[in-house]
């Protein structure tokens, strides 16, 4: 029977408001490379939990991995978040389902063992507007070890591990194209992002942007973010963070604009931006960002 | 459509958007380094307090909400209570501050906010209930616990977090590096506040809705 089938994995852990499950890409491990597991979560309608940066409130899921020799994690991959608005306060984070994918490194030696048991131990924090509870979770998950490349794994349920990776890989904030140019000003109250994506005519239009920080206390999370075309491109005035006292070196996060070009209608693209700040006047060197998520995002979620 | 459905429809959010957009900026509200704005507040005892009057002792303000888990660490381990009886008894003045609406979580009447501190042997000066959150956007407060010292000149001195572990977990009070004493230590001692302000961190404050 398909239940049947189903319960060789574990099912969802409960969590305050929802269940915790980990679950992997493919049905085992090949010894010498790297995979993907993934920590899923299933939230009740109302319920949130945490990006890297929390924003105003809050704390984002961690996991303590507990693993046998010759198997390494990566740091989380983050999916681009969305904002919680309640009155002066924004938090980042995700609601619904939500799966954050976490690299493994399987070295040539596990090739010994027929098997791989992954442990981890979850705390996290499930919030609503109206309150805050904090979760614990003790997952755990056996995977076998193989010679060939294993079988994306079969799930019973209407949506394969593959299809949850895939749409998790989606939801990804990527590096913008090598061709636009990003600068970030410091005039005082405010920090103004400038993009030029090299679009002169009309026929592409950013018609949103919003930011969202990877370090905590630079912007003030709450404050209208205000877009203004320019040419070529457009700008983005942030307002700075009461709590940030000192002049910072570098912008980072993730800017997510809704573009609305002749092929899409409106699509909203994720990038990840690493901007040197320079006070008004200063030419300051601007890049896109051109390394994998996960290292910028590890990089950038302790400051 | 009627003409109630077309004042709903589109002329009510155009006036809510025209006052949020004519409020003053969040950032102007407290900041280290500038005056702290001046308020009275309503006491769980019925005193009122002005700000004001304080004028030459040092003032923590702690924002409060007895059902957030990051406020619960702080009590249940006995560690508000213990910061609250040292810096009292030194002549600060501290107020607990309670920007919880109505029905919402926090909320407490001053009946049972008095139950609450005797049942912790919480000992601020006052417990200062503001259900309309009046206060706690004039300081822009964003969490509970959200932290603020005043020097006796009435500046902002500190502005953040309790201290340096932004957990919900009663084992990490002992080890944490508490930014309220650092900073009334350093002061106090003629010294530059070293960390002046960080990342508040807990549960959002449960104001009251911006918009019905």
């Amino acid at each position: 029977m398909l239940l049947c089938a189903a319960s060789a994995r574990a099912a969802g852990t409960p969590i305050p408001h929802g269940t915790l499950e980990l679950i992997a890409e493919k049905q085992g491990i090949e010894a010498g490379r790297t995979f993907d597991v993934g920590l899923r979560f299933q939230l009740e309608k109302g319920w949130h939990i945490y990006w890297v940066n929390p924003g105003d409130s809050g704390e984002p899921p961690r996991a303590e991995w507990q693993l046998p020799a010759g198997l390494s994690a990566g740091a989380i991959e983050w999916p681009t978040p969305r904002r919680f608005e309640t009155s002066s306060i924004v938090d980042y984070g995700y609601e619904d389902a939500v799966l954050l994918i976490v690299p493994m490194h399987a070295e040539a030696s596990l090739a010994a063992q027929p098997t791989a048991r992954l442990d981890a131990k979850v705390r996290l924090l499930v919030c609503s507007h109206e309150m805050c509870i904090p979760g614990k979770a003790e997952l755990s998950l056996t995977l076998p070890i193989k010679a060939q490349p294993p079988a994306p794994e079969a799930r019973s349920v209407a949506l394969s591990a593959a299809d949850l990776f895939a749409a998790a890989r989606k939801s990804l904030p990527r590096p913008a194209p090598g061709n636009w140019k990003f600068s970030v000003t410091d005039v005082g109250d405010s920090f103004v992002l400038t993009a030029n994506i090299g679009h002169l005519n009309t026929s592409h239009l950013v018609t949103q942007a919003v930011f969202f920080p990877l370090a905590e206390s630079q912007i003030e999370n709450a404050a209208p973010q205000k877009l203004s075309p320019v040419a070529a491109g457009f700008r983005l005035t942030l307002r700075k963070s009461n709590q940030l006292l000192k002049p910072i070196a570098r912008l980072k996060g993730v800017l997510v604009l809704s573009e609305h070009s002749p092929e899409h209608s409106l699509v909203d693209q994720s990038y990840l931006i690493d901007v040197p700040v320079g006070k008004p006047g200063a030419v300051s060197r601007s890049y896109a960002l051109g390394i994998h998520p996960v290292e910028s995002l590890k990089e950038g979620s302790r400051i | 459509m009627k003409r109630s459905t077309l004042f709903i429809r589109l002329l009510y959010p155009m006036l809510v958007a025209l006052v949020v957009y004519a409020m003053p900026p969040l950032a102007s509200a407290a900041k280290v380094g500038e005056a702290a704005p001046d308020f009275t507040g309503t006491a769980s005892n019925g005193k009122t307090f002005h700000l004001s009057d304080y004028r030459g002792k040092y003032v923590v303000l702690e924002w409060h909400n007895n059902g957030c888990p990051y406020v619960r660490k702080q009590y249940n381990s006995g560690n508000m209570q213990r910061l609250q009886k040292q810096w009292t008894g030194q002549g600060v003045v501290w107020f607990t501050i309670l920007s919880s609406a109505p029905g919402k979580q926090g909320y407490v009447t001053a009946a049972e906010e008095n139950d609450y501190m005797a049942k912790m042997q919480a000992v601020p000066t006052a417990a200062l209930l503001d259900p309309t959150g009046e206060i706690g956007h004039l300081y822009d407060a964003k969490t509970s616990p959200h932290m603020f010292v005043i020097n006796p000149q009435g500046v902002v001195i500190y502005d953040g977090a309790i201290d340096d572990k932004p957990t919900t977990e009663l084992s990490d009070v002992p080890g944490a590096t508490n930014y309220v004493s650092l900073a009334l230590e350093q002061a106090m001692a003629g010294k530059q506040v070293v960390t002046a302000a960080t990342r508040p961190y807990g549960c959002s404050v449960k104001y009251a809705d911006a918009t019905h």
